[in-house]
């Protein structure tokens, strides 16, 4: 994994504490695993995730459009962030 | 006059599924045929922990036409919630799907109650007894979970005064096609969004609730099946307007919003992208069978609180809470001046299930003291002020800090406690707690926080905690949970996943 994405991935992890639920931690999470369904946060709290994306990302969601599986996972996350900033996946 | 009832077509979007009113008729009468070979009788009640599918309403119309009462139960309550509830109803009977969560049927199992799959209708057929009006059809729990559950009491006669008093207000083609993505064991939902325009023999289109993915394509759905009504809250919108391509085609005809305040500036958005001006705050209780007030012609000036007129409800604004007396003409605030907001409406609850004290302390003479603060303008439009009531509204979804505090309180490390509503950036409001602990070490906040998972809903869970030496309280030693809400504002919440990582209470 090159630098920029590790501070990525960094950056993911230190957000998702922030609006996470008490009980899981974020560290325990593999890339592929269900924010959701392992507990960590609401369903709805994808909303705070697109909001992250767009202010620390610069990613313009209303031209990009935003299918919310996408960002279910973390692996998702930093896919769409190597999407938009032209790198390929690691 | 009431309105006779007569269903639609059924339709789930996202699995294609499709009941045409015959087939809801067949539907309805194997499951009346079920009810009566296990002998439920008129006036028995039966647990619904299940919705938003086509077999929900099959059941609902068997359990209703067999004489017997439907108490829609939220089935993400823990199996301590479930237990109080079956405490409290007594009910002969659950039906449930596979989506109910095992720990809930087993609750039920335990505490006595035979759980059914909808999809165990049998084979025959049954015959529908005579329905009277003034028997309970409904039963919606809206607090208490943990500890004196308090449910409103819905007949036949206040639920039908309801849809007829929406007849008379709204435009009855706007709801031919109608989207429900609420959830429907809570009154907006079920009575309003879904009932109402099925029972008229409009289309109800039914999705599972608060699923982003599905809100994602909210657009597409409206366009496919020419979506003419929904309604839904407001952190469901802001999750629509940033996820969803608006709809194309033109087919919507009047939106609603309701169980949270809605913003003139929400309002705007919502009527920018779904192409009409018929966008309207609807305010709605259950106990006066959800909305109750709003605008028929929607097409006016968004304002922040603005409702409306009311729907089948006289509505006034008064100086005075009590409901020992009743409301005088004395007390009545002039246009413009914030007060009380009391409803008159035949769509009033029966009262509160075996409550009679609560009921009481609710309604006086007829008139229901809602807990809101507001105004009526010169034109007799009300508008929303505030609201007193002790509750937390997270994206619609009611929470009471009772229930909150009545769990903590029993955990031996909690010496006193106090749960609040937080803002909110996405559903407006959520849980804060501030708690005094006899044992602040890791291991027993772990431990109260296992507690409380264990007996709250995860949509009850606080989102931040604060340790506090002591609970601000009023002189007569009520607390106060405004100086609570102050206090913990000016000091950081407990990283309370930090902690539980520390504890190894993950």
């Amino acid at each position: 994994m090159n630098d920029s994405r590790e501070h990525q991935r960094q950056a993911l992890l230190g957000f998702l504490r922030s609006i996470q639920k008490a009980g899981r931690p974020v560290t325990d999470l593999t890339d592929s695993d269900s924010l959701v369904a392992s507990g960590l946060i609401d369903s709805l709290a994808i909303l705070q995730i697109v909001t992250w994306l767009e202010t620390t990302c610069g990613i313009d969601f209303a031209v990009r459009g935003v299918a919310p599986e996408e960002l279910a996972t973390i692996g998702g996350i930093l896919g769409v962030i190597d999407q938009e900033s032209g790198r390929s996946p690691a | 006059m009431l309105m006779q009832l007569q269903v639609g077509s059924l339709i789930e979007p996202f699995s294609g599924r499709r009941w045409v009113p015959e087939e809801v008729h067949r539907q309805t009468a194997l499951r009346i045929g079920r009810f009566q070979a296990l002998g439920v009788r008129p006036g028995d009640r039966v647990f619904l922990p299940f919705g938003n599918r086509l077999e929900f309403f099959a059941e609902l119309l068997a359990i209703w036409r067999s004489g017997a009462c439907a108490v829609p139960v939220d089935a993400r309550l823990t199996a301590f919630e479930v237990s109080n509830l079956v405490r409290a109803a007594t009910p002969v009977l659950a039906i449930a799907d596979e989506a109910t969560p095992a720990e809930v049927t087993a609750a039920l199992t335990e505490a006595g109650v035979r759980v059914l799959a909808t999809t165990e209708t049998g084979a025959s057929p049954g015959a529908a007894g005579d329905l009277r009006l003034d028997d309970d059809a409904l039963i919606l729990f809206t607090s208490g979970s943990t500890g004196d559950p308090k449910g409103v009491v819905h007949t036949h006669r206040s639920l039908r005064a309801r849809w007829t008093g929406l007849h008379d207000h709204l435009p009855g083609a706007a709801f031919a096609r109608s989207l429900c993505m609420l959830p429907t064991h809570f009154g907006h939902g079920l009575i309003c969004n879904s009932l109402f325009p099925w029972l008229s023999g409009q289309d109800l289109f039914i999705t599972p609730p608060f699923r982003p993915d599905l809100v994602a394509r909210i657009g597409a759905v409206i366009d496919e099946h020419a979506i003419t009504f929904l309604s839904s809250v407001p952190a469901i919108w802001k999750l629509a307007l940033r996820l969803a391509r608006p709809p194309q085609r033109g087919s919507l005809q009047r939106v609603h919003v309701g169980s949270a305040p809605l913003s003139a500036a929400a309002w705007e958005d919502i009527r920018r992208w779904t192409g009409t001006r018929q966008v309207c705050n609807a305010y709605g209780i259950t106990e006066t069978g959800s909305w109750v007030a709003g605008l028929a012609d929607a097409d006016v000036p968004a304002e922040d609180g603005l409702i409306g007129t009311g729907w089948g409800a006289v509505i006034k604004v008064l100086s005075s809470d009590d409901t020992t007396e009743l409301p005088a003409p004395e007390l009545e605030c002039g246009p413009g001046e914030s007060g009380y907001v009391w409803l008159n409406t035949p769509a009033l609850m029966k009262g509160y299930f075996r409550r009679d004290d609560l009921t009481a302390r609710a309604v006086a003479g007829g008139w229901f003291q809602t807990g809101d603060i507001g105004c009526l303008d010169e034109r007799g439009r009300l508008l929303l002020r505030g609201r007193e009531r002790d509750e937390i509204n997270k994206g619609g979804m009611k929470i009471y800090p009772a229930d909150i505090d009545a769990v903590v309180e029993r955990h031996a490390a909690a010496t006193d406690v106090c749960a609040f509503a937080l803002e909110d950036p996405i559903y407006g409001q959520s849980v804060g707690m501030a708690v005094v602990l006899g044992d602040a070490s890791d291991a027993a906040i772990a431990s109260l926080h296992a507690w409380m998972k264990s007996h709250l809903a995860e949509h009850k869970l606080p989102a931040r905690w604060w340790l506090l030496a002591e609970i601000p309280r009023t002189s007569r030693g009520k607390i106060n949970r405004e100086a609570v809400r102050t206090a913990c504002a000016a000091r950081p919440a407990l990283d309370l996943p930090a902690l539980l990582a520390r504890a190894g209470g993950a």
